[in-house]
């Protein structure tokens, strides 16, 4: 099973149970950054209606078999549910319930819609900003080498830095992304 | 006289890998942030075919469940290491 037909039957089984939804993870690096391979599908889906996720989810099971066991996010606490093709992949599905944080609010409601010639449809990510805040939030390495490839591309003056700033200082994150400002090399 | 090695001075290694860095992003802003999505999700099916490829040849299986139970396994293995302390199960 290719990627963009895993990423095809999350999309449809969201639309289908007019369930909102937004891919994150490496496919939104990507459109923003410098293009990289990932080992999952990750989506943000809306809990509205309240059972949007058990809804999509069991819509994807002749497809894809679901971990009962649901996981937290520690630093957030945001729920994920974690999904393997039953075809033949190493590819994973992780989808996390859009819950109460404002960040995570505030992120959901700004998502742009953008079209795929390989998806073969539209589908909808984070904005820049919000993709590098959140990245800043999680802080591993790799989220880190994220941010500075969405600002080597995208370049800061082109990006809403009040926003992003904002949210920093909310997180206590002001120094990473600072840090990652100052070590950019001369493009 | 053979070119000096950029590993055995900081000064000269720091711009070799800015100047890689610097390729990567002048190819990446020459493409529109749509085929740049698009190429994620090629090099993604690439990896996995390289890596499938690589299950076949050292363990000399052919069939494609096994060869995808292998990958599977070891993708498993690097989340467990990558997501370590960053995921908590609760039933």
């Amino acid at each position: 099973m290719k990627v963009e037909e895993l990423a095809t039957l999350v999309i449809a089984a969201c639309e289908v149970e007019q369930v909102e939804y937004m891919m994150t993870g490496a496919f939104a690096v990507s459109y923003y950054g410098i293009a990289r391979s990932t080992k999952d599908v990750d989506f943000v889906l809306s809990l509205s209606p309240s059972d949007g996720v058990v809804r999509v989810i069991r819509r994807l099971e002749p497809e894809v078999s679901f971990d009962t066991q649901v996981q937290f996010d520690t630093l957030t606490w945001g729920r994920r549910h974690v999904g393997v093709p039953r075809g033949a992949t190493g590819l994973k599905v992780e989808l996390f319930e859009l819950f109460s944080d404002p960040f995570v609010q505030e992120q959901f409601a700004r998502r742009k819609s953008m079209r795929s010639g390989q998806l073969g449809r539209s589908t909808w990510l984070p904005t820049a900003e919000d993709l590098i805040v959140q990245k800043l939030r999680w802080g591993r390495s790799k989220d880190l080498d994220d941010v500075r490839d969405v600002f080597a591309v995208q370049g800061p003056e082109t990006l809403d830095m009040a926003y992003i700033e904002n949210w920093c200082r909310t997180h206590g994150t002001i120094a990473r992304l600072n840090k990652i400002l100052t070590d950019l090399p001369p493009l | 006289m053979s070119a000096p090695n950029p590993h055995d001075d900081p000064a000269a290694l720091k711009e070799l890998q800015d100047a890689i860095y610097r390729d990567k992003v002048l190819r990446a802003r020459a493409m529109s942030n749509e085929a740049r999505f698009d190429e994620a999700l090629e090099l993604t099916n690439g990896v996995f075919e390289r890596m499938a490829e690589g299950v076949m040849w050292q363990l000399g299986l052919s069939e494609p469940v096994e060869i995808w139970n292998e990958v599977r396994r070891r993708m498993d293995r690097l989340a467990r290491a990558r997501d370590h302390q960053f995921y908590s199960a609760v039933s």
